[in-house]
């Protein structure tokens, strides 16, 4: 609109230019958190916000809000009815992270979730090197803490402690195994963009099928497991540390050596790593899952009458049972999850 | 589907399912002993605790709750390998 028709010559002298004056002072509102406000008059300002809020009024709340914004955002937005458009977008955006919390609270214990993956890295590291190196680690049980409340006690999460179980671990493993396995395909040459899914519903079909093994198993044998689904999803997921150590170190080794084709448990150096890490990880779940399995071997949480009741014959099951889940079907799983396609380099030539 | 694709799986346990179905209660269940028809006359709770009267109860709850569901399932992918290919 401003600028001089371009279809004539240019002039001789150059016109006055236009620079466009801008009116409106549109600028991006800088994505900082606002300071925080004075910590006493916060929560007070929150809770008002929320109640407010369930009283359904969306400008309401945002005019609620308006004393605590206008000291923070004075100096950038100037126009009233930007920042009246910018309350009521705020506290649209509130209403609907609510709405979306309590309909994910009915499906998704969400509070038990962050429980799991309260992690620090010293815990990440210790725990790495227990999973691998299980043999020298001294005490197993977890530890609980009785809460104030009159409840019974509840674990430590594992941030504290280093026998509790968490999902960062397993969830990262699983990840990196997905990507590994496809990226050692694709150096092959055998990569197809299906791999990826197929991978991905080949390792949960795994620990789905686990957790029904050791579901149906406490339910024949009837034991009363007090612990939760994640934490047995958690502790089948740490498998995944050692198929990736196992498809890592084979591959590289499989790669200097020109000798034996193939990589994942292909060659003797990946068996032997595949061994090691398979007597490992069953070790680990032995020394675990004997916590959650056999509960007659936990001295006072009330559980003194019902260990009573366990004949000598059962305990004897429940051991077996244990053996038999710890190394048979860890071995099947782990090898499952080792396996490659074939190599199609090998076929030529 | 590929090689061990989640269709494989759910072909698979569908037909599982359906075996466990199909078993004739008086004729095949009745005489290996799996069935829960206990004496009247025994006074007490049935022997509820040993693994095969918990496996005996898993197979009646199965065939009992999955008949129905398992009609439809059936249909469902009859249509599916019939049309569908």
């Amino acid at each position: 609109m401003q600028r001089p028709a371009h279809s004539n010559p240019p002039p001789a002298h150059s016109p006055p230019l236009h620079h466009p004056v801008p009116q409106h002072v549109s600028t991006v509102p800088q994505l900082r958190s606002p300071p925080p406000p004075v910590p006493q008059s916060q929560p007070q300002n929150t809770y008002g916000y929320s109640q407010q809020q369930q009283q359904g009024g969306g400008p309401g709340g945002g005019g609620g809000q308006g004393g605590y914004i206008h000291p923070a955002f004075g100096g950038i937005m100037s126009d009233p009815t930007a920042q009246m458009g910018f309350q009521v977008g705020k506290s649209a955006i509130m209403a609907g992270q609510e709405y979306m919390e309590q309909n994910l609270n009915r499906y998704v214990n969400v509070s038990a979730l962050k429980h799991y993956f309260n992690v620090s890295n010293s815990y990440v590291v210790n725990k790495l090197y227990i999973v691998l190196v299980p043999w020298w680690h001294r005490p197993w049980s977890r530890q609980q803490r009785l809460s104030n409340n009159g409840q019974d006690g509840y674990y430590l999460p594992p941030r504290e402690d280093i026998n509790s179980p968490d999902m960062y671990i397993p969830m990262m493993a699983l990840v990196t195994y997905i990507l590994l396995s496809t990226l050692l395909a694709g150096l092959r040459g055998a990569f197809h963009p299906e791999l990826l899914g197929l991978t991905a519903t080949t390792a949960f079909a795994v620990v789905l099928l686990e957790i029904l093994g050791l579901k149906l198993g406490t339910y024949l044998l009837s034991i009363s497991s007090e612990s939760q689904l994640l934490d047995l999803v958690a502790y089948s997921g740490y498998k995944f540390v050692g198929i990736i150590l196992t498809l890592f170190l084979s591959e590289i080794v499989n790669r200097t050596r020109l000798g034996t084709g193939g990589g994942g448990t292909g060659g003797w150096f990946g068996w032997c790593v595949f061994l090691y890490v398979f007597s490992a990880n069953a070790f680990f779940l032995l020394r675990s899952l004997r916590y959650v399995l056999l509960p007659d071997t936990s001295p006072n949480t009330g559980s003194a009458a019902a260990s009573y009741t366990v004949a000598r014959s059962q305990r004897n099951r429940r051991t077996q049972f244990l053996f038999i889940y710890s190394y048979v079907v860890q071995f099947v799983f782990m090898w499952l999850l080792s396996r490659q396609s074939a190599d199609p380099k090998i076929g030529k030539a | 589907m590929g090689f061990f694709g989640l269709g494989g799986l759910v072909y698979v346990s569908v037909l599982l399912v359906n075996a466990i179905a199909i078993l004739s209660e008086d004729r095949f269940l009745a005489r290996i002993g799996w069935t829960n028809a206990s004496d009247p006359g025994f006074g007490g709770g049935q022997d509820n605790g040993s693994v095969k009267a918990k496996m005996v109860n898993l197979v009646a709850s199965v065939r009992t709750l999955m008949r129905i569901p398992l009609i439809i399932i059936n249909t469902l992918i009859i249509f599916y390998e019939l049309i569908l290919g």
